[in-house]
C-alpha cells in the first residue's frame, strides 16, 4: 500500500539487503573483469582494494606524510571554509533580501541567475577573484552554494507569518531583535536543511576544481590515480568522501534536532 | 470611565478600489471592555489592525492617550508595546516553549541585544526573574504544568491561553484581540471568556479603590453571546447602513451602526437573561440584517446615554 | 580472486548471467581505437571525414574493406582514453610511450605505430623576469604531475645539470595553468604545458618566453598507437593493426602532397582545438610526425629507443607512475615473449609490404 509503514526490523533487513546487493554486484563485476583480464586494476578485487587502502595510508618516507591524511586535511579544510563562508553569506544576504525590499529587488535577479551557473565552469573568474591557491577553492564553494542557500533563506523569511512579526513589535522588539531574535530562529532549521543539501554540490565543486588545479587534495589524488588506473586507491577515496558527506549530513541533522527541537513536530 | 484611552477619528480605509471602512469614529474609555461585532468581511480586522498600527488607515487618525500624555494624545503610526495583540492564528512563536513564549515579551521590552551580549551576567539574573514571572502568569491561565511544551505540542485552547498570558504579562494599556477564541470548543471558549471577565473584575476593583483600571480591551468576535458576555460595550460595524440618505452614490464602506452598553455593565447584577436576549436580538437586527438598514447614528448611543466624561475638544 | 563461500554461488550465477550476453556475429571482426584530439592522432578523425575508414560500428571505409576489418573509433579526452584502455573497453589507444607503461602492466600491449614526437610541443614558459634555469630554483612550476610535462621538465633540468630537488614542480591541469598564466596571476611565474597551450600562451601574453622545451629531447616523448596483445592475437587483429597503420600514412600522404596539404592541415586543426592554418603549421613543426614508414621503423628498430625507454621507465618508477618497472621489449612477440610493452615494427612492415 502506498506510504504504508513497515516494521523496523523489516526496514533494517531491507537496508542490509540493499548494501549486500551493492557488494555482490561489485564483486560480480570485478570477477567478470578479472576473467577478461587477470591483470585488471580498474575494478579491483577486494584484496587489491585492501592494498590500495594500504597505499593511501602508507607513510611516505620522503615527505613523512600519508596521502589520505594530507589530502583530507587539504580538502576538508577547503570544504569547511567554503561552506562556512557560503552559509554565512547566504544567511546575511538571504535575511537582507527577505527583510528589505530594496535588497530583494537588487539581489534577487543576480542570485536567480547565478544559481544556474556551475562555478566550476567559470574557473577563470575564480582565478581572478581569488588567485590559484586555497582561497580559490573556498571562493568557488562559497559562491557555488551561496545563491541557492540565500534563496532558501529568502523564501523562508518570506513565509514567516507577518502576524508574528507584528506581535514581536507589540512586545517591544526593535527591528534588529525582530530579525535576530525572531526571524533568525524561525528560519534556522530551514537553513540547516538547505545546508545539508548544499554539501553534495560543494563536494562536487571542490573535487572538480581540485582535479584541474590542485596539487593536493581528494580531487587531485583521484584524478591522478585514476589516470594511472590505480582504482584500488580511487575507490577507497570515494568511499571516504561518501562517508564524510554522510557524517556531515548526520551532524547537521543532529544539530537541527538539538537547536530546533520544535521543528520536526511543527511541520505540516 | 474617566479618561479616553483610544480615539478613532474619521477613519476611512479600502483596498484598491474597494472601500471597506467609512468615517469610523469611536472613543474608547480607559478600562472599557469593547466588543466589536459585525458581518463577515465588514472590516473588523481592518479596524483592529489600524489600531495595532500595522496597517494604517487611508484617512483619519487614531490617537492614544496613555497616562501622562498631553491633550492631543499620541498618533498611532506603528505597532508598539502599549498595545498587546492576540490573533486567532499564529498565536505563538513556534520555536519557543510556552514559558519562553510568555517570557520573551519581557526580554524584548526590557533588554536589548547589546545588553544581553555584553552584560551577560546581569541578563542571566534578569532572565531568571522573567521566567518566574512567566511561570506565575501561566499559572494564572491554568497552564502551570505545560510550561515546557512547544506550540505544536499544545491544543488550540492551550495555545490561546499562552497567547493571552503572553499579552497580559506585558500589562499593555490596551489589549486587542481578533476572534481569539474562534477555533475553540465551547467549554474551552467559556473558560477563557471567564478569564477575561476576571480581568474586568480587576478593573471594577480598581475603580472601587479609585485607581486607574488596569485593563482596556477591544475584542473582535462574531459571537454575539460572547460580545455581550465579555464586553461592557458592544460596537457593531456593518456594511448595511443607509448610506444613500447621506448622499453617497456608491457604497462608501462599513461604518459603526451600533454602539451601546451591554445590559450587565450598568447593573452590577451578574446575568439578566431577559435583557441579554433583547440586546442580542437588537444587535442582530441592526448590524447583521441587510433589510431596512439603519441610519448612521440611530443606534450609536453609548456616549449619549451616559455623562460623557470629556468633550472631544477637551479630554481630561 | 577469492570470494566469500556463502556468496560464491550467487557470484557464479550472476557472473554467468552477465557473461552470457549473446555474441552477434556478422561481418568482419570489429576492433576499437580510442583517440583524443592531438595533431598526430586527430589524423584518425580526419580519416573518418575522408571516408578512408568509417569510425562507426558496422560501417566500413575504403581501407577497412581492404583489410576486411571494422575499425570503431572512440573519441574521448586523453585521460578517459587511458581509463578506457586500462579497463579493456577498447582494443587500441592513442597514447604516449610514457603513459603506455602503466596500463601495459595489467594489459600486455604492443606499440604498433609511433605517430609523432614532441619537438617543442611541450615547453616550460616563464615570465620574462626568469631568464635562466638558475633563477627558476625554488619557484613554483605548474604543470600536470606524472605526465610528459613533468618528464620534459625533469629531463631538461638533467641536461642543464640542475638538481631536481632544487625545483618545485606543482600539479595543475595544463589548461588551467595556461589560463592562470595568461591572466597574469601573481603566483604563476612558470608553467609546463603542451600544445595548443604553448602556442596560445605565447600568442596572448607577450612578457613570457620559453625557457626550454622538448626540442632538446627529440624522440623521447613519443606519441603512439598501442594495441592490447590479446586483441592482436584475436583473428583479424593483425589486419586491424595494418589498417590503422595504412590509414595513418594515407592521411600523412595528403599532408605531404602540396595539392592537399593545407586542406588536410585545416581539417586536422578543426579536430585540434580549432587552430587556424598558421598555428597548425607551427604545431606540426613542434610535433614532428613520423610521416613515413621509414621514419617510424628508424625509431622503433633503432638503437636509441632502448636508451630512451630506459630513462622513461626510470622516471616513471621514481615518480611512482608505475608500481614496478614493466619489461619493455623490442620486435615481434616471438622475439620478446615476456614483454609488457613491446615496440613491434613488424606491423608497419606488413602494412607497407601489402601495397
Ligand atoms: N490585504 C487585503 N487586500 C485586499 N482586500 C482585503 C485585504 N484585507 C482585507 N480585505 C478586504 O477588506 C474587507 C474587510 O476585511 P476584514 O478582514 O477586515 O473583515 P472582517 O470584518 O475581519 O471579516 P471576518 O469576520 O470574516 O474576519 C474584506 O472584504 C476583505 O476582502
Ligand atoms: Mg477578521
Amino acid at each position: 500500500m502506498i506510504r504504508h509503514p513497515i516494521p523496523r526490523p523489516a526496514a533494517l533487513a531491507l537496508a542490509v539487503a540493499s548494501i549486500l546487493v551493492l557488494i555482490i554486484s561489485y564483486t560480480v563485476l570485478s570477477e567478470r573483469q578479472h576473467r577478461l583480464n587477470p591483470g585488471d586494476t580498474t575494478l579491483p578485487t577486494w584484496s587489491q582494494l585492501r592494498e590500495g587502502v594500504g597505499v593511501a595510508v602508507h607513510k611516505n618516507q620522503r615527505t613523512g606524510e600519508r596521502w589520505l591524511v594530507e589530502d583530507a586535511k587539504a580538502s576538508l579544510g577547503r570544504l569547511f571554509l567554503g561552506l562556512l563562508w557560503g552559509v554565512a553569506g547566504a544567511l546575511i544576504l538571504g535575511l537582507l533580501m527577505g527583510c528589505f525590499s530594496p535588497a530583494e529587488a537588487f539581489l534577487q535577479p543576480p542570485f536567480s541567475l547565478l544559481a544556474q551557473i556551475p562555478p566550476t565552469a567559470v574557473l577563470a573568474v575564480f582565478f581572478v577573484l581569488a588567485g590559484t591557491g586555497d582561497n580559490m577553492y573556498v571562493a568557488m564553494i562559497a559562491f557555488g552554494v551561496m545563491p541557492t542557500l540565500a534563496m532558501t533563506v529568502h523564501m523562508a523569511v518570506k513565509e514567516f507569518p507577518e502576524e508574528l512579526q507584528f506581535k514581536a513589535y507589540t512586545l517591544g522588539a526593535s527591528h534588529a531583535e525582530v530579525i535576530l531574535a525572531i526571524i533568525f530562529h524561525q528560519i534556522l532549521p530551514r537553513l540547516l536543511d538547505a545546508f545539508r543539501l548544499a554539501i553534495g554540490p560543494a563536494m562536487v565543486y571542490l573535487i572538480a576544481a581540485e582535479m584541474v588545479v590542485g596539487d593536493v587534495g581528494f580531487g587531485y589524488r583521484i584524478r591522478l590515480q585514476s589516470k594511472l588506473l590505480n582504482m584500488s586507491v580511487v575507490y577507497p577515496y570515494l568511499a571516504c568522501l561518501a562517508a564524510f558527506g554522510f557524517a556531515m549530513d548526520g551532524a547537521l541533522r543532529q544539530a537541527q534536532r538539538r537547536f530546533c527541537p520544535w521543528y520536526q513536530g511543527s511541520r505540516g | 470611565m474617566k479618561a479616553a484611552a483610544v480615539e478613532i477619528r474619521g477613519v476611512h480605509h479600502g483596498f484598491g478600489d474597494k472601500p471597506v471602512l467609512d468615517d469610523v469614529n469611536l472613543r474608547i474609555g480607559r478600562g472599557q471592555f469593547l466588543a466589536l461585532v459585525g458581518p463577515s468581511g465588514c472590516g473588523k480586522s481592518t479596524l483592529l489592525r489600524a489600531i495595532v498600527g500595522t496597517h494604517l488607515p487611508r484617512r483619519g487618525e487614531i490617537r492614544l492617550f496613555p497616562p501622562g500624555a498631553d491633550a492631543a494624545g499620541l498618533l498611532v503610526t506603528g505597532p508598539g508595546r502599549d498595545r498587546g495583540i492576540v490573533y486567532q492564528q499564529y498565536a505563538l512563536f513556534p520555536f519557543l516553549t510556552a514559558l519562553e513564549n510568555v517570557a520573551i515579551g519581557l526580554m524584548l521590552d526590557e533588554t536589548s541585544i547589546p545588553f544581553r551580549f555584553f552584560r551577560f551576567l546581569r541578563w542571566r539574573a534578569l532572565r531568571r526573574r522573567h521566567l518566574e514571572m512567566a511561570v506565575e502568569m501561566l499559572a494564572r491561565v491554568k497552564l502551570a504544568d505545560a510550561l515546557h511544551l512547544y506550540p505544536h505540542e499544545m491544543s488550540g485552547g492551550m495555545r490561546q491561553r499562552v497567547a493571552l498570558a503572553q499579552a497580559l504579562i506585558m500589562k499593555p494599556e490596551i489589549l486587542l484581540m481578533d476572534e481569539p477564541f474562534g477555533a475553540l470548543d465551547e467549554a474551552t471558549r467559556e473558560e477563557l471568556q471567564q478569564h477575561l471577565i476576571s480581568l474586568r473584575s480587576e478593573n471594577l476593583l480598581a475603580l472601587d479603590e479609585s485607581r486607574t483600571p488596569p485593563h482596556t480591551l477591544i475584542i473582535v468576535t462574531h459571537e454575539l453571546n460572547e460580545a455581550i458576555y465579555v464586553g461592557d460595550r458592544v460596537v457593531g460595524l456593518s456594511q448595511h447602513w443607509d448610506w444613500r440618505s447621506e448622499g453617497h452614490q456608491s457604497f462608501p464602506g462599513a461604518t459603526v451602526t451600533y454602539d451601546k452598553a451591554t445590559p450587565h455593565s450598568s447593573a452590577k447584577t451578574d446575568r439578566n437573561f431577559g435583557a441579554f436576549a433583547m440586546a442580542r436580538d437588537e444587535i442582530r437586527r441592526v448590524v447583521f440584517e441587510p433589510q431596512a438598514p439603519p441610519g448612521r447614528n440611530e443606534h450609536v448611543t453609548y456616549w449619549k446615554t451616559r455623562a460623557s466624561p470629556e468633550t472631544t475638544d477637551e479630554p481630561t | 580472486m577469492k570470494s566469500h563461500p556463502v556468496l560464491a554461488p550467487f557470484v557464479a550465477c550472476l557472473a554467468a548471467f552477465l557473461a552470457s550476453a549473446p555474441e552477434v556475429f556478422s561481418g568482419p571482426p570489429s576492433f576499437s581505437l580510442a583517440w583524443s584530439e592531438y595533431p598526430s592522432w586527430s589524423v584518425f578523425g580526419v580519416a573518418h571525414g575522408l571516408q578512408l575508414i568509417d569510425g562507426r560500428e558496422g560501417k566500413l571505409g575504403k581501407i577497412e574493406s581492404k583489410w576486411n576489418v571494422d575499425i570503431v573509433l572512440k573519441e574521448a579526452e586523453y585521460d578517459p582514453c587511458l581509463t578506457m584502455y586500462g579497463a579493456a573497453q577498447c582494443d587500441a589507444v592513442c597514447i604516449t610511450n610514457m603513459d603506455a607503461l602503466n596500463p601495459a602492466l595489467s594489459r600486455p600491449s604492443a606499440v604498433i605505430l609511433p605517430t609523432s614526437t614532441s619537438l617543442g610541443g611541450d615547453a616550460l614558459i616563464t615570465v620574462d623576469s626568469i631568464k635562466n634555469v638558475q633563477q627558476l630554483r625554488g619557484k613554483k612550476v605548474l604543470g600536470l604531475s606524472k605526465s610528459v610535462s613533468e618528464y620534459c621538465f625533469v629531463r631538461n633540468l638533467e641536461l642543464l645539470g640542475e638538481n631536481e630537488k632544487d625545483h618545485n614542480f606543482s600539479n595543475m591541469d595544463p589548461g588551467a595553468a595556461a589560463m592562470a598564466m595568461q591572466q597574469k596571476q601573481p603566483d604563476v611565474a612558470a608553467i609546463v604545458v603542451w600544445n595548443p597551450f604553448v602556442l596560445e600562451t605565447l600568442n596572448r601574453r607577450k612578457d613570457v618566453h620559453v625557457l626550454f622545451d622538448s626540442s632538446s629531447i627529440p624522440n623521447e616523448i613519443v606519441d603512439t598507437v598501442t594495441v592490447a596483445q590479446a586483441s592482436l592475437d584475436k583473428p583479424g587483429g593483425k589486419e586491424f593493426a595494418c589498417a590503422v597503420i595504412e590509414t595513418y600514412y594515407a592521411v600523412n600522404h595528403s599532408l605531404a602532397d602540396p595539392a592537399t596539404a593545407d586542406d588536410t592541415l585545416v581539417a586536422l586543426g578543426e579536430k585540434f582545438s580549432h587552430l587556424d592554418l598558421a598555428s597548425m603549421k607551427k604545431v606540426v613543426q613542434q610535433t614532428k610526425f613520423y610521416s613515413t614508414p621509414d621514419a617510424a621503423r628508424a625509431l622503433i628498430a633503432g638503437k636509441d629507443l632502448r636508451g630512451v625507454m630506459h630513462k622513461v621507465v626510470d622516471f616513471c618508477v621514481k615518480h611512482e607512475i608505475v608500481a614496478k618497472a614493466p619489461e619493455v621489449g623490442y620486435g615481434t612477440k616471438a622475439e620478446a615473449p615476456g614483454a609488457a610493452l613491446r615496440f613491434d615494427p613488424s606491423y608497419i612492415e606488413a602494412a607497407t609490404a601489402a601495397k
